[in-house]
């Protein structure tokens, strides 16, 4: 395995690719007990049309998180009680763009390193189980439309997007979940799950060449069709200030804002344009700028308001999300602000200041098991070898940041999505 | 694994060296009694301590002191552990060798550490008017918000019914009447009363000896007039009688709360062996709710449960369609009483204690799961290692967690109802 070396954050990371295209990557956390391991597809939600060896498939919203439910299964045997009977915790996320299957444990690494590579690699689906699992999604379905973080973007990225399907809810809907059969799981998970198209990425105290063997072995059977996932989505810019307001049970307003950003290029460039918008947060309404200090002063925001760049292959939007009892003015004085920073400029001190901030914030981040695996992963989608991050910080320009602020933050480019509360009724 | 130094008499602070992280963490905590009638002051006091000094006079400049360092937070810490509350900050930091040249960080942080509780911004000698305005404002939001997350929402109403008579039914921020009741002055005296007669527990975890950190933070408390009073014991469950209740709201998913009491506490020999007994029951997809509520039946997407061993408290919280609601609490006794009937397999024992020995084991892994064990160890009188919480879960047995089941008793049932 290649061993790369990141002395300026004391980390090394040793890489490889398995000759059927799975991407392994370990970070080696001596002296700690505890060992995670993540095992990603780059398929989510988003991935539900593509063609498979010259076949073209389109699968009901809501598959890629119905399967990562379904790999749990195994015939005649119970997957979670063989992680727990080794103290390891298992559990598995589904997002717009991939699908992770992890484990924490202090014992009894490398069988449960086994034992995770064989669930996700060896589907078994039958009508009755996938019956089964949609009582219980749609429980979850339902849990999500009582939860107001959810139905919030749901709306704002709905007001936004006219094609990209960030659009759909990524557990689908109840009538959806019903059209899901073995034979879509099976075909879902054939073209998703590619090694091609997925990585091992293992933090802890671990040999890595027993890693490699082991994620060899386990995975040296998987089918590699040919596909083509759709990816292209024809999705114009803008999206003129268009709101969307629903009544939950909520105790107060919330609101979230969302400027319609180009989706960012792979690899280097990507990542540059990332930090670019997040810095740009940070400039207009971080909680060292001016505007937070004024509307906070002014109660138009609380310790809940916060944003930052959202990023889905296709996608980006610069969000800005809190409680307010005034999301109006609170999104006219992100806009404002904008203008006047265009106009004047972004003062070098506070840029670099902001810079060691964002920095500092990242380091600490390293600490965490799950923080250093998830970034792992969803950088190598993006073609970026995260330990790379102190560089590109310091290679970002503060004229660069005002232009995207010029370009992103204007009214045509707006969506504002707002959670009321329920006026009283009689019931 | 820790080591305390008594900085001045009700002064302590519990140091755990470790060179592993990039982060280092210290807290500072008042302790007070769990009182309703001071609950919402202490819940506001620190959030107005973080709005302005004297050098750093408002957010912003507080904010660019700590970008300086390298983004250090310094965020208001407010817990509840038994009958005790506590009022405080929690600094996250990184690791002085990771700054850039002979930039320093931990020195600063303790130094605006001292700046915040000693030197207060004030106006005509009380907290600034629009300070604790504002932080009335939001501290009542984030009371208010609770009910946005409808399963927090149901396991506090449940709190708040079932331990009427108890200081667990006072809620951790206060109530809205008290927050409302607040003003400058009268906060800013208590806050003198806090700083004279609280005990303050100080945790670090970083790569510095606690001699060195001893010694930095001594000055911060340097010439404070104290006249520090003893806290009272924590008290076992003072039980204000059974109780059902009922509430609509207009949601798609119900959610169940059901309450059990038993006399195994933190005080008596059979508390670790209570957690494993919770561990089996509702803790982890292992579980007999998992498995059979959830898995089984398909009743509910969350089902589990929870054991408070302060005050002997076992809770267990379902999402459900809540016609099913009376299903799934017949089906909740009906796992309890194959646990009072011993019906734990040797797997699901065994499972049981390495979900909870793994947990354990991994606690010295991250420097804020090492600040909570300890922090609210030391105020819960938990007073156990991490190495001997881990024996004692070795040793647990069938048949002492089906003796342990019997002891458990329903109190209190709280349902949230969808109005479909």
């Amino acid at each position: 395995m290649e061993k790369r070396s990141y002395p300026r954050l004391d980390e090394e990371v040793f890489w490889d690719r398995l000759p059927n295209g799975l991407t392994l990557a370990v970070i080696p956390r001596r002296g700690f007990s505890r060992k995670m391991a993540y095992f990603v597809t780059g398929a989510g939600s988003l991935h539900r049309k593509f063609t498979m060896d010259g076949k073209a498939y389109c699968a009901p919203m809501g598959v890629a998180h119905f399967l990562e439910h379904k790999l749990f299964d195994m015939p005649g045997r119970d997957i979670s009680a063989e992680f727990a009977a080794m103290g390891a915790s298992v559990n598995a996320f589904t997002s717009y763009d991939m699908t992770a299957y992890y484990f924490s444990c202090t014992d009894h690494f490398y069988p449960c390193l086994r034992l995770l590579l064989e669930m996700v690699t060896k589907p078994y689906f039958t009508d009755e189980s996938v019956e089964k699992e949609q009582g219980i999604i749609g429980q979850e379905i339902d849990m999500n439309e009582d939860s107001p973080e959810t139905k919030i973007f749901e709306d704002l990225a709905d007001r936004m997007y006219e094609v990209h399907p960030v659009r759909e809810p990524i557990l689908g809907t109840r009538q959806t979940i019903a059209q899901i059969t073995p034979q879509v799981l099976y075909d879902c998970h054939r073209a998703g799950y590619r090694p091609e198209n997925m990585i091992l990425c293992v933090v802890g105290d671990a040999d890595p060449e027993e890693i490699r063997s082991l994620a060899a072995e386990m995975t040296a059977d998987m089918p590699c069709p040919q596909v083509v996932m759709e990816g292209q989505w024809d999705e114009p810019l803008l999206c003129g200030s268009g709101e969307s307001h629903r009544q939950m049970e909520v105790a107060r307003p919330m609101f979230q804002l969302g400027f319609k950003c180009n989706p960012l290029e792979m690899g280097e460039r990507g990542i540059y344009q990332e930090f670019v918008g997040d810095l740009a947060a940070e400039v207009l309404f971080g909680e060292s700028s001016e505007l937070y200090l004024r509307l906070y002063e002014e109660g138009l925001i609380d310790p809940s308001f916060g944003g930052g760049l959202d990023t889905v292959p296709g996608m980006a939007m610069l969000t800005a999300s809190g409680d307010s009892d005034d999301p109006e003015a609170v999104r006219d004085a992100i806009l404002a602000q904008a203008r006047h920073i265009v106009e004047t400029g972004i003062p070098e001190a506070d840029f670099l200041r902001m810079k060691r901030s964002t920095l500092g914030g990242r380091i600490r981040g390293l600490d965490s098991f799950d923080s250093v695996s998830f970034r792992i992963c969803a950088y190598h989608f993006s073609g970026f070898d995260y330990f790379r991050f102190p560089e590109i910080y310091e290679s970002v320009k503060a004229e660069d940041v005002q232009e995207f602020i010029r370009q992103v933050v204007v009214p045509q480019r707006c969506c504002l999505s707002v959670i009321e509360p329920k006026e009283e009724t009689e019931i | 694994m820790t080591e305390t130094i008594t900085l001045q008499p009700g002064i302590d602070l519990r140091c755990c060296t470790d060179t592993r992280f990039k982060t280092n963490c210290l807290s500072l905590q008042l302790v007070r009694p769990m009182r309703r009638e001071e609950a919402s002051a202490n819940a506001l006091v620190s959030a107005v301590l973080l709005r302005g000094t004297e050098n750093y006079p408002d957010l912003r400049d507080i904010t660019l002191h700590l970008d300086d360092l390298y983004g250090a937070t310094v965020g208001s810490l407010v817990r509840r552990v038994g009958d005790y509350q506590t009022t405080g900050f929690y600094c996250s930091f990184t690791e002085d060798r990771y700054a850039l040249g002979d930039d320093q960080i931990l020195v600063p942080v303790v130094d605006f550490l001292k700046e915040l509780l000693r030197k207060p911004r004030l106006e005509k000698g009380v907290f600034c008017e629009s300070y604790v305005e504002g932080e009335k404002r939001n501290l009542l939001a984030a009371i208010e918000a609770q009910k946005n997350d409808k399963r927090v929402y149901a396991s506090s109403q449940l709190m708040k019914y079932m331990c009427a008579q108890d200081p667990t039914g006072i809620p951790r921020l206060g109530e809205p009447e008290q927050v409302r009741a607040l003003n400058a002055g009268g906060l800013y005296s208590h806050y003198q009363r806090l700083l004279r007669e609280s005990r303050i527990d100080l945790f670090y975890v970083g790569s510095q000896k606690p001699e060195y950190i001893a010694q930095l933070l001594m000055p911060v408390f340097q010439g404070m007039d104290r006249n520090y009073v003893n806290l009272p014991e924590q008290t076992t469950f003072c039980d204000g009688g059974k109780t059902r209740q009922e509430e609509r709201m207009e949601v798609t998913q119900g959610k169940l709360q059901m309450g059990f009491v038993t006399e195994s506490t933190l005080n008596t020999p059979d508390f670790v062996p209570m957690q494993v007994l919770n561990t089996v029951f509702g803790g982890g997809m292992t579980s007999k709710l998992f498995m059979n509520v959830r898995e089984k039946m398909s009743l509910c997407y969350d089902i589990g449960s929870s054991y408070q061993g302060g005050k002997g408290i076992l809770t267990v919280g379902a999402g459900m369609d809540h016609h099913m609601a009376e299903t799934v609490e017949k089906e909740v006794l009906c796992q309890l009483e194959s646990c009072r009937r011993g019906e734990i397999t040797p797997a699901e024992l065994e499972s049981a204690k390495a979900s909870l020995l793994s947990s354990l084991r991994a606690i010295p892994d991250s420097p804020s799961s090492l600040e909570n064990y300890y922090s609210t160890g030391a105020l819960s009188g938990m007073n156990l290692t991490i190495g001997e919480y881990m024996d004692q879960v070795g040793t647990v047995t069938v048949e002492q967690l089906a003796r342990l089941a019997q002891s458990l008793e329903l109190h209190s049932v709280f349902l949230l109802k969808g109005v479909q």
